[in-house]
Order: structure tokens, then C-alpha cells, then sequence
């Protein structure tokens, strides 16, 4: 054996020391991350039980949950959320970043109160909302209904099935346009006025140096913040839950299934997977059509 | 401090029990007994003042010594099984009458013991509802029944005298309110029924189905959900549903009648201090930092005229609510029944009882009809009651009267009731209708569908 560590080249050793510094961290994340997601697919073959042995039951639980209308309704949702709330929020970032690219004053104030509804904490948020749009005692039907009348009577804009999507929307935009404004702003700052400046030699307009010049130098930072926006509402449980949990998108629908009630685990557990595919086929597709690794 | 007062108080009730009972009761001649009392207070302020009350029998009765063990109440199943199987059971458990009756029905309870003590205090005293939810359905009871809230329907009675309307017990009277009251242009609201999808829409619907004879299950656990009667509550459900604020509504929405915005609302006695205590209420209210919006000032009258009525009639007179009873496990050794009893016998002297039910004015309530015009029971720590009144007070635990659940049928405790209660597939039901438009005979058939896959 001594002999054997004695031939070692010296590159050799250091991979091995290389392994054992990072042997650690590889336990903890399959302590933490491989072995829950492989239980839980694991899981997702049974009918599990709490207090009794869990039975094995193949497919059925992907079977169920794939005839079963709710969960195709909970995919559109969800589809509608994600895409509503990536398009605006990177839109809206990227409109205030460049508002905020320009100088005026007390910028430097107004650029830090527009980072507020990010760093709110969302429970704080979500119930100013829920008193702003209370149908009885809410300011926004004051307003509205009394004072300007604009509408005819009051209503519930938070909690109604047909506008409680686009409130969580809205409130989604809201929330997190600052983190693409701060994203897209710290790269335009890098941006050489230079090129500004020659292309208005050259007789370009505001569109002609936008398309030019602004889009080609923030196209991929917001091409990473897009595909990071999808993977985090794609998962939006919190903000959605706490303001309007009528909104069944994919992961409220499998809160429900999972832990309300009568506890389907092995059901959840399947939906999860199913959800988890679904997001690595969108990624998958866009890293290869739009940001075109 | 605190010592004090708790010396004080087990002083006062070893004298006062010294003077009335005791002097009837023949001392056994047994030797020292040792059981377990399983309570579902788990809080350490309630759990003190139990202590309290046992300490004060084992003065008593020295030979006797009771451990006081807090259970949670949804840990109380698993406990109870887990016991049963170690032949560890205590010798009393206080439990949701539901579980009483689970219990007894798995064969856990000593159910003879329970009907002679039921016997000795009288059955003729308790309200006869809350008997009706421990009954074995062969004549005997799983439990005692000891406490308990009620639901009901809470209207501004100053209001319908001003308009001459009838208290709001009947369907009729109700529907007619309801409309009566519903005012959105002037921001007021007939009444509040649950609407969102959540346990509350379920406990107002209850009462209103079983007003109409409307039952899930029949006694043998055969689903009836499926019944004219039941689509009959379903409708008229939906049409009062209307007169709600609007969206989707569940209790919070109570905080409206608090500001005077609506005529009448359906809870438990659990209200009774919001109603009463200014400053309690007052923590829930919006008023002072909104001082132009109308209608919002705290009303310190409103409990003068705020009233319950705790019973619905349509076909049949329905109250809804929650009873909590003792019950006494087996024990296999006569020496530790005798001894449970004569603790629970104790339990319902007046003084013992009334110390208990202090703990939380409003949410327990008495099953003795005679302690609830009792003047001590009336005289609480908080001073609550004295704003209602002795006649109110009877009027509003009069509920218990008539209390009434799905999970309960003829004795027979339905397992897959319970389940649907937990899936909230009713609640489901009733937003689809008044929230999504969804049409009754659809909404019906797709709970229908649900309920099946439950009973599977």
C-alpha cells in the first residue's frame, strides 16, 4: 500500500485531496437534495399511508392525476401565471431601468425607493393588499365606487374566481419588477455612451439606438433573468397562497392534494414529479431556442 | 401572586365543598388508588386551574391521587389507540364527543360506568343534545357530556324590532332579513353564510341541512347526500348566500357586523367577548386609523342589542355546535373506576364547574341547564356575561339543546363523514355554486362523485 501512495504523480494527489475537500459538501447535498427528490419519486409509485405500510401501485397515481380535469386546469393556470408575470416583470424592469438610466434629481432616492416592494417582507405586503381591496372597508372601493364611480357597486377583487389570477399577477409584477430593474440597470451603467454617441452621428433615433445598441447589450442578462423567473413562479407557492388561494396553480393545487384533508402523499408526491418534468422541459427548450447554449 | 391565588382558591373550594357535598358522601374504605386524567387544555394557564380542582379532591379524598396529563386534541386518537394496545388506558379522558364516540365504539370505553353517572346527576338536567352526541345508540353513553360551544345565528335585534321583523329561526324569517338588510349601496349587508372554500361554510351549512332533515349518511353509513331535501338546503343556501358581502366570505368577515355594516352573522359563543369587551373588540377593528369611513366606530351598545338565535326550524328545529365530554376507558381493576367516578361526580358539583368553565367564558359553556342561570356562573373573571344577562345567557346556550352533526347518526359514528368534513369537499361545493356559477344539479353531482371516492 505504501508503496502504491509513494507513485502517486503529484496531480494525482491533489485530485484525491481535491475529492476529500470536497467530499462534505457532495454528503450534504445528497443528504438534503438527492435522496428527498429520490423518495420522493419513490414515493410516487404508492399509495402511501401514514400509519399502516404504504402499498405499491405502479403508475396509478400519474394515471389519476393525468385524467383528471383539475390538474389540467391547474397546468393552464399556472402556464397563464408564469407567463403574465415573466413577461411583465421583465418588461416593467427593464422600462424603469432605463427611466432610471437617465439623469434627474434625487435619483439616487427614487432608484432605492422602487427597490421597496421587493425587500418588503410578502406576509406584510399581501395583507396591505388584502386591506387596500377589502370590499367593505378597503380604500381601493372607496374610491372607486364612492368617491370617483367608476364603478357601479362594490366588489371583491381579491377574492372573486374571475379576477383572483390577475390580482396575483399584478401582485407578482409588483413584487419583483425591482430585482429585474436592479438586474438590467447595473448592466446598462456598463454600457459605453460612446456608442450612443456615434450612432447619433450617424443619425440614429431613440427606437433605431434602442434595437441597436440598448437590446444587444442586455439581451442575455435578461435572457438569465427570464429563465430565473420562470423556475422561481413556476414554483410561486407563498405569494399565492397568502393573498389568494382560489388561484389553483400547480403548486397550491398540490399543497391541497397533499396535505389538506385527507392526506394523498403518494398523490403529491406524483404531482411534484409531473411539475418538476414539466419545468425541466421548458427549461430545456428555452436554454436551447432563446438563449442558444 | 399567583400562589396566592391558587392557595385562595383551593381553600375556597375544599370549604365550600366541605359544607354541601361531602357531608352525603360515604368515604371508601379502599386503599390508595392512583389514575391518569388525560385533558385536552393544554394550555398551562388552564392546566393550572384543573390542577387546582384536583388538588382540592385529593383533600378530600387523600386515598385517591390523579395524574394530570395534557393531550393534544388531535394527538388524542393516536394516544388512546396507542394505550389500548400497551393496556395503559387512563381512567379519564376529556375529548370531543366525536372521539367519545370513536372510542366506544373500538370497545375502549367504560360506557356502563358513564350511563350510571349520567343516571346519578340526573339525565333530565343536561341538554338533551349534548346526550343525544354521546349516545351508544342501544340505550347507553359513550361519554358525560361537560362542555361546549354553539353556533347560531348573531342579529341586531334593535334593527328588526325598527323594521318589524321576526327573529331570524325560521328559513322564512331569515331569507326575509337577509334581503331586507342587504343595502350595498349604502355599504350594508343582510348576512354572512361561508362561501370560501374553508371548514366555516361547512359549520353554517350544517345547521341550515339538518333544519331540513338533510342528512350524508343514513344510520347503517349508506350515502343519502343525494336527497331532494338536501338539494332543497343547497338552493336556499345559495340564494341567502346573496345577500353576503361580496366574493368569496368565512368568519373574518365578522369584523362587518363589529362596525355595524351588517344585520346578522353566524358563529360561535366564542364571540361573546368580542361583542362585550371594548377593548377586545376594538383590537380588531380598523375604526381609528380610518375615521372617515362610515359605519366604522366601535358601538359599545352592540352587545345590548345583539341576540342570538341558536336554533333553525325549517322541517325540524337544528342547533350546531361542539361538545367536549369525559369519558373512562376501561380499567379492568373496579378500585380505579370508582375512583374516576367519584372525581367526575366532583366535576359537576357547582363550584368545581363553574371554575372550570371560567377558563374561557363564551367558547365553554355548561351542559346542566341549572348552572347556566347559575348567579356565579353568570359572574365571570372577565366580566362577560353580566352584559348578556341571566335570560340571554340561557337563551344562548339553549343550543345545546338541539345540537346535531353529520358524523353522528343514531349513535352510530360514520368514519367517512368525518373525512368529508376534512376534504372540505361541501365548502367546495358551495363556491363553486355562489362564487364559480356552477349550477346545483352539477355541483351536487360532481360532491357526489367526491363523497364516492371517500367511502371507497
Amino acid at each position: 500500500m505504501s508503496i502504491a501512495v509513494k507513485t502517486l504523480s503529484l496531480k494525482q494527489r491533489e485530485a484525491r485531496f481535491g475529492r476529500v475537500l470536497i467530499a462534505p459538501a457532495v454528503i450534504i447535498i445528497a443528504a438534503l437534495i438527492f435522496y428527498p427528490i429520490l423518495y420522493q419519486m419513490y414515493m410516487s409509485f404508492f399509495d402511501v399511508k401514514l400509519l399502516d405500510r404504504s402499498v405499491f401501485v405502479g403508475f396509478e397515481n400519474y394515471r389519476e392525476i393525468l385524467t383528471d380535469s383539475s390538474f389540467w386546469k391547474a397546468v393552464f393556470t399556472t402556464a397563464v401565471y408564469v407567463f403574465f408575470t415573466v413577461a411583465g416583470t421583465t418588461l416593467t424592469g427593464l422600462g424603469v431601468a432605463l427611466l432610471m438610466n437617465r439623469d434627474f434629481p434625487l435619483r439616487g432616492l427614487v432608484r432605492s425607493l422602487i427597490l421597496l416592494p421587493y425587500v418588503a417582507p410578502v406576509i406584510s405586503v399581501v395583507y396591505a393588499w388584502k386591506q387596500i381591496f377589502d370590499p367593505v372597508n378597503g380604500i381601493f372601493m372607496h374610491l372607486t365606487v364612492e368617491k370617483l364611480h367608476l364603478f357601479d357597486e362594490r366588489f371583491n377583487l381579491i377574492g372573486s374566481p374571475d379576477s383572483a389570477l390577475w390580482i396575483a399577477i399584478i401582485f407578482s409584477i409588483w413584487k419583483n419588477f425591482p430585482f429585474t430593474y436592479l438586474m438590467i440597470l447595473s448592466r446598462l451603467q456598463a454600457v459605453d455612451t460612446s456608442l450612443y454617441e456615434a450612432a447619433e452621428i450617424d443619425g440614429a433615433g431613440g427606437w433605431q439606438k434602442f434595437k441597436a445598441i440598448t437590446l444587444p447589450e442586455v439581451y442575455f442578462v435578461m435572457g438569465a433573468l427570464i429563465l430565473l423567473r420562470i423556475i422561481w413562479n413556476f414554483f410561486k407557492f407563498e405569494d399565492i397562497y397568502l393573498l389568494a388561494d382560489n388561484v389553483k396553480v400547480l403548486s397550491i393545487y398540490t399543497y391541497f392534494k397533499a396535505f389538506v384533508g385527507t392526506m394523498e402523499l403518494g398523490t403529491g408526491a406524483a404531482l411534484a414529479i409531473l411539475q418538476f418534468s414539466l419545468l425541466v422541459l421548458l427549461i430545456l427548450f428555452y436554454v436551447k431556442r432563446v438563449l442558444k447554449w | 401572586m399567583k400562589k396566592i391565588i391558587l392557595t385562595f382558591m383551593i381553600i375556597l373550594l375544599v370549604s365550600m365543598i366541605m359544607i354541601t357535598g361531602c357531608a352525603k358522601e360515604e368515604k371508601a374504605a379502599v386503599g390508595p388508588v392512583e389514575i391518569e386524567f388525560w385533558t385536552t387544555e393544554t394550555q398551562s394557564d388552564r392546566m393550572s386551574t384543573i390542577q387546582v380542582l384536583v388538588d382540592s379532591f385529593q383533600i378530600m379524598y387523600p386515598e385517591i391521587t390523579i395524574k394530570l396529563i395534557p393531550v393534544d386534541e388531535n394527538d388524542m386518537p393516536t394516544q388512546i389507540n396507542a394505550a389500548a394496545a400497551a393496556g395503559t388506558l387512563p381512567a379519564i379522558i376529556e375529548c370531543a364527543a366525536e372521539n367519545a364516540v370513536a372510542f366506544g365504539s373500538e370497545g375502549f370505553l367504560d360506557s356502563a360506568a358513564a350511563t350510571a353517572l349520567i343516571n346519578e346527576i340526573g339525565a333530565d338536567k343536561f341538554y338533551a343534545g349534548t346526550l343525544k352526541l354521546n349516545s351508544s345508540g342501544s340505550g347507553e353513553y359513550y361519554g358525560i357530556p361537560y362542555h361546549g360551544w354553539v353556533q347560531g345565528l348573531w342579529y341586531r335585534a334593535d334593527w328588526f324590532e325598527e323594521a318589524g321583523l321576526n327573529p331570524p329561526s325560521t328559513w322564512k324569517d331569515i331569507e326575509k332579513a337577509a334581503k331586507y338588510f342587504y343595502k350595498p349601496d349604502e355599504n350594508k349587508y343582510g348576512i354572512l353564510v361561508g362561501t370560501k372554500d374553508e371548514a366555516y361554510a361547512e359549520q353554517c351549512f350544517t345547521q341550515f341541512a339538518m333544519s331540513n332533515n338533510a342528512s350524508l349518511f343514513d344510520k347503517n353509513g349508506k350515502l343519502i347526500f343525494n336527497s331532494p331535501e338536501m338539494k332543497e338546503t343547497i338552493e336556499f343556501y345559495s340564494k341567502i348566500a346573496k345577500y353576503n358581502p361580496p366574493g368569496p366570505q368565512t368568519w373574518r368577515a365578522r369584523d362587518y357586523y363589529l362596525q355595524g355594516k351588517m344585520a346578522m352573522f353566524f358563529y360561535s359563543t366564542y364571540i361573546m367577548d368580542d361583542l362585550a369587551l371594548q377593548e377586545v373588540a376594538a383590537g380588531s377593528l380598523t375604526s381609528e386609523n380610518f375615521k372617515d369611513l362610515a359605519g366604522s366606530d366601535f358601538n359599545p351598545e352592540l352587545v345590548e342589542h345583539t341576540r342570538l338565535a341558536s336554533i333553525i326550524t325549517n322541517k325540524s328545529p337544528a342547533g350546531f355546535g361542539v361538545v367536549v365530554s369525559l369519558a373512562m376507558p376501561n380499567q379492568g381493576d373496579p378500585a380505579k373506576t370508582a375512583a374516576a367516578k367519584k372525581f367526575l361526580r366532583y366535576l359537576y358539583t357547582p363550584n368545581a364547574y363553574i371554575t372550570w368553565l371560567h377558563m374561557a367564558p363564551g367558547g365553554m359553556n355548561p351542559v346542566l341547564k341549572e348552572i347556566a342561570v347559575n348567579e356565579r356562573f353568570q359572574n365571570d373573571p372577565k366580566g362577560i356575561f353580566k352584559h348578556y344577562g341571566k335570560e340571554k345567557m340561557a337563551e344562548i346556550i339553549q343550543g345545546l339543546d338541539k345540537i346535531e352533526t353529520f358524523s353522528i347518526v343514531e349513535g352510530n359514528r360514520i368514519a367517512a363523514a368525518s373525512k368529508i368534513y376534512s376534504q372540505q369537499i361541501i365548502p367546495q361545493m358551495l363556491y363553486k355554486i355562489t362564487q364559480e356559477g356552477m349550477n346545483v344539479d352539477s355541483a351536487m353531482k360532481w360532491a357526489e362523485g367526491e363523497m364516492n371516492k371517500l367511502a371507497e
